[in-house]
C-alpha cells in the first residue's frame, strides 16, 4: 500500500461539496454581537470631527470604538507603522476609523451611518512616481521614529520608501560600455485582488484575561502575534482557532479584521463577529502591488548578456505590510534563469495614499518575470536571434549562481524543461499564422523555508491522527499532501489518517500556508515525528512478535517481520499494547528548511536572502488575437514544472491549472487602478476575474527530481505556476501583433491600438 | 411587500391598487440588483409577474412571430422558430450574462429595463418589432423605435405591462446576426453590440444596422443602411458603411471601455457582419 503518488480524494472534499464545512464566515456563538467598521471615504486628509455620541446611544449598540478607545501604539508585520484606527490622519480610502458593536449587523450599520465624520481632504499621493518625486508630500513624516519588529534585520528606508534594496557591484557601467547593443524597457503592472470566495471575517471572545479568535486564516500563529502586538499584550493571552478557509492566495497571511473583533470582545465582554462586505473587502484588501519596472541590458552580437540595470518600484500603499521583504525578489530574479555577467539592482517599496498591498501567490515574482521575459524577447530581436535560441544560449546550468551568490546545484533541470516543452509544442510550428503567436517564459522559484511542526498519534484503532497548526487554504497541501505523507510514513491508506484544524493553544508554531511550504516543511515535521514514534512502536511490537525491532517493518496497517508479511501484528493492537507499556504512541516533530549559502554582501536591505529548495519552470503560451475587437484568446498553454515528487497527481495538476487561470486573469483582464487614490473598479462585476470559458486546458509536464531531505522527495508546488504566466502570454501577444507589450492587463484596447499602429 | 400574480388581469389590478411606486418584477436580475445598490427604492412593493404563463413562449403567425415578454433568455436561445427566422435574437439571448442569468432573465425585463447595453435592444430595433403594452385601460402597440426614449427611459407608463413582442417575419433572402463585444466570453455587459440584417437578392436590396452601448439607447444608422443598398457588399462598400456608422455613434468612456475604443470597434463589427453575410449569400 503506498499513499505516495496516489490519487486519493482530499479529506475535506465531501464536507466542502455538501456544504457541511464550516468556514470562518459561518462561525457563530449564541448571544454573539456584530460589529461594523466606519472606513475612511477619503484617500488622504485630516480628521477634523469625529462624533460618535448619537451612535453610542442608539438602541442595541453595545460599544463604539475609535482611536481614543484603542491602544495608542502602532503595529505592523515588519515595521510598526500602522495605527489601530486612523486617529488624526487618514492615509487611504477604506482605512478603519471607528467600530460599532451592536446586537445585529443591521443595527451596527445604522449606528455607523450616524457617526459624524468630517475630513479635511488633501491631495493624495496616488502613485509611485509622485511619491518618489523630489519634494513629495510624505505619507509618513515620522517614518524615522517607527520601530521595526523585534528580531528583524535592519534595512534602509527613507522619505516615501519604506524599504530599499540596493545591489551595485563595481564594473556595471564598464560592462555596458563594452556591450554591442543596449536595450531599455519600462513595464507597468496594476494591482491584482486575491478575490477569494469567502470574504474576510473574524469572531472573538474574551474571558477577562485571554482572547479566543475564530477565523479562516492561512497563518493562525501570525494572527496571535499580530493581535497581541496590536493590543499590546503577551502572545499567550491570544488563542487563535482556525476554521475552513474559503480561498486566500496570500490575502490571509497578515491581520485582517481580527484585532477589531478582539477589541470589541474585550470592550463588551461578549463574543463579537465582524464580516467584510464584498466591496469593502475589495477596496481594503492587501492586493498584489502595482509596480513599475525598468530593465536595461547590454548584449553582445553573439547573444551573451554582459550587463543589466534593474529597477523595480513597488507600490506598498499606506502601510508597509510585507512589501519591504518583497523587494528582495528583485535581486533573486534579475539575474537568474539566464546568465547575466553583472547587474545593478534597485528595488523600493513605496508609500502612497492607497490601500496597503501585500502577499498574493507569486508575489512580486509574477511581474518581475513578466518584465525580464518580455525584455529577453526584445533583446533577441535587437540582435536578430531567435527568442528561444537566445534563451537556451544563456540558460542556467547546474553550478551557476544567482545574484545573491546562491549556487544552484540542479539548474540543469531548466534545460530538461525546455526540451520537454519542445517535444509537445515544437517552437517552429506553434503560434504560426495570421494574428497568432507563441511566447515562452521561465522561472526559478522557492519553497518557503519557515518553521512548522506536527504531532502524530497512533490511535487504538490503528488510525493515524495528525495535529498541526498548518492550514489547508484550499490547495490540498494538508488535505492531500500532509495526510498522504503521514499515511506513507506508516504504510496505511490515506483514509486512515485524519488531521485536526489549527489551534494555537494546542499546537506549536507553524508559519502558515505560504510559498508552497506546507507539503514540504510540515511533511518533514510529520516525518520527524513518525521517525521518533516508530522507535517505541517497533519496541512494543518486537515484544508482541518476539522479534528484534530492527527486523520489523510497517506494511499495510501492520507491523511485520521484514520480508515476511505473514508474521505480523496490526497497528491497532500495538497502539493498545502501548497504553499498558509506557502510554500512548504519540510524538511531535518540527522542521525548518536550512537556508542555502548566500553572499551577505550581495545587496543592502536583503531581507529575504535566498531561494531554498528551488524549483524550475518553463511555460509556453499560444494565442490568437481577434482583429475585430482586439481580444486575446489563449489557444494553448503548456507547463513543465519541477515538483520533486508528486504526493498526489490531482493536487499537482489542480494547482498548476489554477495558477495558470489566475495568471491568465492577471495577464488579460484583472487590475485595480486608482484615480486620486480611489479605485475605479469597486465590485467583482467590474473587476474582471477570468471565467472558465476563457481558460485553456493546461497541458502539464511534471518533472520529478526527488529532494534528498524528503518528505518522500516532495518540493513546493502550488505557488509558482502563476509566476511565468503573464510573461508567456505577453510574449505570445507581442509575437502575434508585432507590438512591444509593456503593460498589464493586455486589454483589447491596447491590442487594437497596436494593430492600428502596425497597419498604418 | 411582495405580491405574486398568475394572470395579466391580476397583475394590472395589483398595479392599479398599489399605485406608481409599485415595481414589476419578472426574473428580477435587474430589479433586485437595483434595489440592492440603491438605484431603486428598497421599500416599494414588488409585483411578481414571473408565473403568468400566458405571457411566455414563442409562436409563429402568418406575418409575424410573437415572443411572450416573460420568455427567458434560455427559452429564446433554444427556440426552433427563432433559430429558423430570427437567429439574431437567439445569438443575443445566448450572450446575456451566464447560464444562470439566462435561466431567469426575461426578454421583457431586458427591454423594459432599457439599459443602453441591453443585448435585445439592438435586434428589436433592427427587426422593427412592435411592443404590445397592456393596462387596465386597454392595449396599445408601439414600434421599438418609439419605445426606447433614453438611458433607462421607455414609453412604458405606470400601470402598464409589456405582454408580448411581435416581430415581422423577415423577407426571403434575409441574413442576420448579432455580434457582441465584451472583454470576456461571458458575464459581460456589451461594450458594443451590433444587430445586422442584409436582404440579398443578387445585390443587397435592404440593410439594417442597429447598435447598442454606443448611445443612450439602441440606435440604427440609416445612412449606412442606405449606402449598402444595391451593392454586392464589396470591401469598399463595407468600409464606407463602417465609416458612416463610426461617425453616427456617440459612445461614452466608462469602466468597461473608452469611447475611442468603442468607436474604433464599430466599423470592424460592420465589416465582420457584412463579410460573413457575403461569404454565405453573395
Ligand atoms: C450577472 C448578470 C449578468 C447580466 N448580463 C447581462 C448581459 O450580458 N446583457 C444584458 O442585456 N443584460 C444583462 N443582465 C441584466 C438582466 O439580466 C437582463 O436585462 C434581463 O433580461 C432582465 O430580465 P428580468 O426578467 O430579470 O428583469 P427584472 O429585473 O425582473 O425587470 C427589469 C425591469 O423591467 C421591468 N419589467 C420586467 N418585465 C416587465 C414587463 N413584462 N412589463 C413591464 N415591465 C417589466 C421591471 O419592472 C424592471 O424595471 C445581467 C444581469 C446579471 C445579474
Amino acid at each position: 500500500m503506498t499513499a505516495i503518488g496516489a490519487r486519493s480524494p482530499r479529506s475535506d472534499a465531501e464536507a466542502k461539496v455538501r456544504g457541511l464545512a464550516n468556514y470562518g464566515v459561518d462561525y457563530s456563538e449564541t448571544g454573539m454581537l456584530h460589529a461594523r467598521l466606519l472606513r475612511s471615504p477619503a484617500a488622504a486628509g485630516r480628521i477634523t470631527r469625529l462624533d460618535v455620541e448619537v451612535a453610542g446611544r442608539m438602541p442595541g449598540v453595545y460599544a463604539v470604538a475609535t482611536a481614543a478607545e484603542a491602544p495608542p501604539h502602532r503595529s505592523g508585520l515588519i515595521l510598526m507603522d500602522t495605527p489601530f484606527f486612523a486617529d488624526d490622519v487618514v492615509r487611504y480610502e477604506g482605512e478603519p476609523i471607528a467600530m460599532v458593536v451592536a446586537e445585529s449587523e443591521r443595527l451596527a450599520d445604522d449606528a455607523v451611518s450616524s457617526i459624524v465624520l468630517e475630513i479635511e481632504e488633501s491631495t493624495p499621493v496616488s502613485d509611485v512616481g509622485q511619491a518618489l518625486a523630489p519634494g513629495a508630500v510624505l505619507v509618513h513624516p515620522d517614518l524615522e521614529t517607527y520601530q521595526s519588529v523585534p528580531g528583524a534585520a535592519p534595512w534602509p528606508r527613507s522619505g516615501n520608501a519604506g524599504g530599499i534594496l540596493t545591489s551595485d557591484p563595481e564594473g556595471v557601467d564598464g560592462a555596458f560600455a563594452a556591450a554591442d547593443v543596449v536595450v531599455e524597457d519600462v513595464y507597468v503592472v496594476p494591482r491584482q485582488y486575491q478575490a477569494y470566495l469567502e470574504p474576510k471575517s473574524a469572531t472573538a471572545s474574551y474571558d477577562g484575561h485571554r482572547w479566543t479568535i475564530h477565523v479562516s486564516h492561512q497563518f493562525p500563529h501570525n494572527v496571535r502575534t499580530r493581535v497581541a502586538q496590536a493590543l499590546g499584550v503577551e502572545l499567550s493571552r491570544v488563542r487563535v482557532v482556525g476554521e475552513h478557509i474559503g480561498g486566500a492566495f496570500g490575502a490571509r497571511l497578515d491581520l485582517g479584521l481580527e484585532q477589531f473583533a478582539a477589541l470589541g470582545a474585550s470592550m463588551t465582554g461578549r463574543t463579537v463577529k465582524l464580516v467584510n462586505n464584498r466591496s469593502e473587502d475589495l477596496i481594503s484588501c492587501m492586493s498584489r502591488e502595482n509596480a513599475t519596472i525598468r530593465v536595461r541590458s547590454g548584449v553582445m552580437k553573439d547573444g551573451r548578456i554582459v550587463a543589466r540595470d534593474f529597477e523595480c518600484l513597488m507600490d506598498g500603499g499606506a502601510y508597509a505590510g510585507d512589501t519591504p521583504y518583497l523587494t528582495s525578489i528583485a535581486l533573486l530574479m534579475a539575474g537568474s534563469v539566464y546568465r547575466v555577467d553583472t547587474a545593478r539592482v534597485v528595488a523600493k517599496s513605496v508609500y502612497t495614499n492607497t490601500a496597503p498591498t501585500g502577499a498574493f501567490r507569486g508575489v512580486s515574482g509574477t511581474y518581475i518575470c513578466f518584465a525580464i521575459e518580455r525584455h529577453m524577447d526584445q533583446l533577441a530581436h535587437a540582435i536578430g536571434m531567435d527568442r528561444r535560441e537566445f534563451r537556451l544560449l544563456n540558460l542556467f546550468e547546474s553550478g551557476d549562481a544567482m545574484l545573491n551568490g546562491q549556487v544552484l546545484d540542479d539548474a540543469d533541470i531548466l534545460s530538461e524543461a525546455f526540451d520537454r516543452v519542445e517535444e509537445v509544442a515544437p517552437w517552429a510550428e506553434t503560434g504560426t499564422g495570421m494574428l497568432r503567436g507563441v511566447g515562452i517564459a521561465s522561472a526559478i522559484w522557492l519553497t518557503n523555508p519557515l518553521a512548522g511542526s506536527a504531532t502524530v498519534t497512533l490511535h487504538e484503532d490503528g488510525h493515524i491522527g495528525v495535529s498541526t497548526a498548518a492550514t489547508e487554504n484550499g490547495s490540498g497541501a494538508v488535505a492531500m499532501g500532509v495526510r498522504q505523507i503521514a499515511a506513507g510514513e506508516f504504510d496505511v491508506a490515506a483514509e486512515d489518517v485524519f488531521i485536526t484544524l489549527p489551534d494555537t493553544d494546542s499546537q506549536a508554531y507553524d508559519a502558515g500556508s505560504q510559498g508552497s511550504r506546507t507539503t514540504h516543511v510540515v511533511g518533514m515535521a510529520v516525518h520527524n515525528a513518525a521517525t521518533q514514534m516508530k522507535t517505541r512502536l517497533f519496541d512494543i511490537a518486537s515484544g508482541l512478535l518476539n522479534l528484534l525491532p530492527e527486523d520489523l517493518e510497517l506494511r499495510g496497517g501492520n507491523v511485520c517481520m521484514r520480508g515476511d508479511a505473514s508474521v505480523s501484528v496490526p497497528l491497532a493492537e500495538v497502539a493498545g499494547a502501548a497504553l499498558r507499556s509506557g502510554g500512548p504512541l504519540s510524538a511531535t516533530g518540527s522542521y525548518s528548511v536550512p537556508l542555502p549559502k548566500w553572499d551577505p554582501d550581495a545587496a543592502d536591505g536583503l531581507l529575504f536572502p535566498a531561494f531554498p529548495v528551488p524549483t524550475y519552470h518553463v511555460h509556453l503560451a499560444e494565442v490568437e488575437v481577434d482583429p475585430v475587437d482586439g481580444r486575446v484568446r489563449v489557444t494553448r498553454y503548456v507547463v513543465a514544472q519541477e515538483v520533486g515528487r508528486m504526493i498526489n497527481p490531482d493536487g499537482v495538476y489542480g494547482q498548476i491549472q489554477g495558477g495558470v487561470a489566475q495568471g491568465v486573469g492577471y495577464a488579460l483582464w484583472e487590475g485595480l487602478e486608482n484615480v486620486e487614490g480611489r479605485y475605479t473598479r469597486r465590485t467583482l462585476e467590474s473587476y474582471g476575474l477570468p471565467l472558465a470559458v476563457d481558460i485553456p486546458d493546461v497541458e502539464m509536464i511534471v518533472l520529478e527530481h526527488p529532494h534528498e531531505a524528503g518528505p518522500f522527495g516532495a518540493k513546493g508546488v502550488a505557488e509558482p505556476p502563476i509566476v511565468p504566466v503573464a510573461a508567456a502570454i505577453a510574449n505570445a501577444v507581442a509575437d502575434a501583433t508585432g507590438a512591444n507589450i509593456v503593460r498589464l492587463p493586455i486589454d483589447p484596447e491596447q491590442v487594437l491600438n497596436a494593430l492600428d499602429m502596425r497597419d498604418s | 411587500m411582495f405580491r405574486a400574480v398568475t394572470t395579466v388581469d391580476a397583475a394590472l389590478r395589483a398595479l392599479d391598487e398599489l399605485g406608481p411606486g409599485a415595481q414589476v418584477i419578472a426574473g428580477g436580475t435587474d430589479v433586485m440588483i437595483q434595489r440592492m445598490t440603491g438605484s431603486l427604492s428598497k421599500s416599494e412593493p414588488l409585483v411578481h409577474i414571473g408565473r403568468i404563463s400566458e405571457m411566455r413562449g414563442v409562436s409563429l403567425g402568418s406575418e409575424s412571430i410573437t415572443i411572450g415578454a416573460l420568455s427567458t433568455h434560455r427559452d429564446i436561445r433554444t427556440d426552433p422558430i427563432l433559430a429558423a427566422h430570427l437567429p439574431s435574437f437567439v445569438q443575443a439571448s445566448s450572450t446575456v450574462g451566464g447560464w444562470q442569468t439566462q435561466e431567469v432573465g426575461t426578454i421583457g425585463g431586458n427591454v423594459c429595463n432599457a439599459s443602453p447595453a441591453a443585448d435585445l435592444g439592438a435586434p428589436l430595433l433592427m427587426a422593427q418589432a412592435t411592443l404590445v403594452l397592456v393596462s387596465s385601460g386597454g392595449e396599445r402597440r408601439l414600434q421599438a423605435a418609439d419605445f426606447f426614449l433614453g438611458r433607462r427611459q421607455t414609453a412604458l407608463e405606470f400601470g402598464e405591462l409589456l405582454t408580448a413582442i411581435e416581430v415581422p417575419i423577415p423577407a426571403p433572402g434575409s441574413w442576420e446576426t448579432y455580434i457582441k463585444i465584451g472583454r470576456r466570453s461571458a458575464m459581460e455587459v456589451a461594450i458594443v453590440g451590433l444587430a445586422a440584417r442584409f436582404v440579398v437578392d443578387g445585390a443587397v436590396s435592404a440593410a439594417r444596422l442597429a447598435f447598442c452601448s454606443v448611445a443612450p439607447r439602441p440606435m440604427r444608422v440609416p445612412d449606412a443602411e442606405v449606402s449598402l443598398v444595391g451593392t454586392m457588399l464589396e470591401d469598399e462598400a463595407i468600409a464606407a458603411a463602417g465609416r458612416l456608422c463610426a461617425s453616427a455613434v456617440s459612445p461614452i468612456d466608462d469602466q468597461r471601455a473608452t469611447a475611442s475604443y468603442r468607436t474604433s470597434v464599430v466599423p470592424r463589427l460592420v465589416r465582420q457582419a457584412a463579410e460573413a453575410c457575403r461569404s454565405e449569400l453573395v
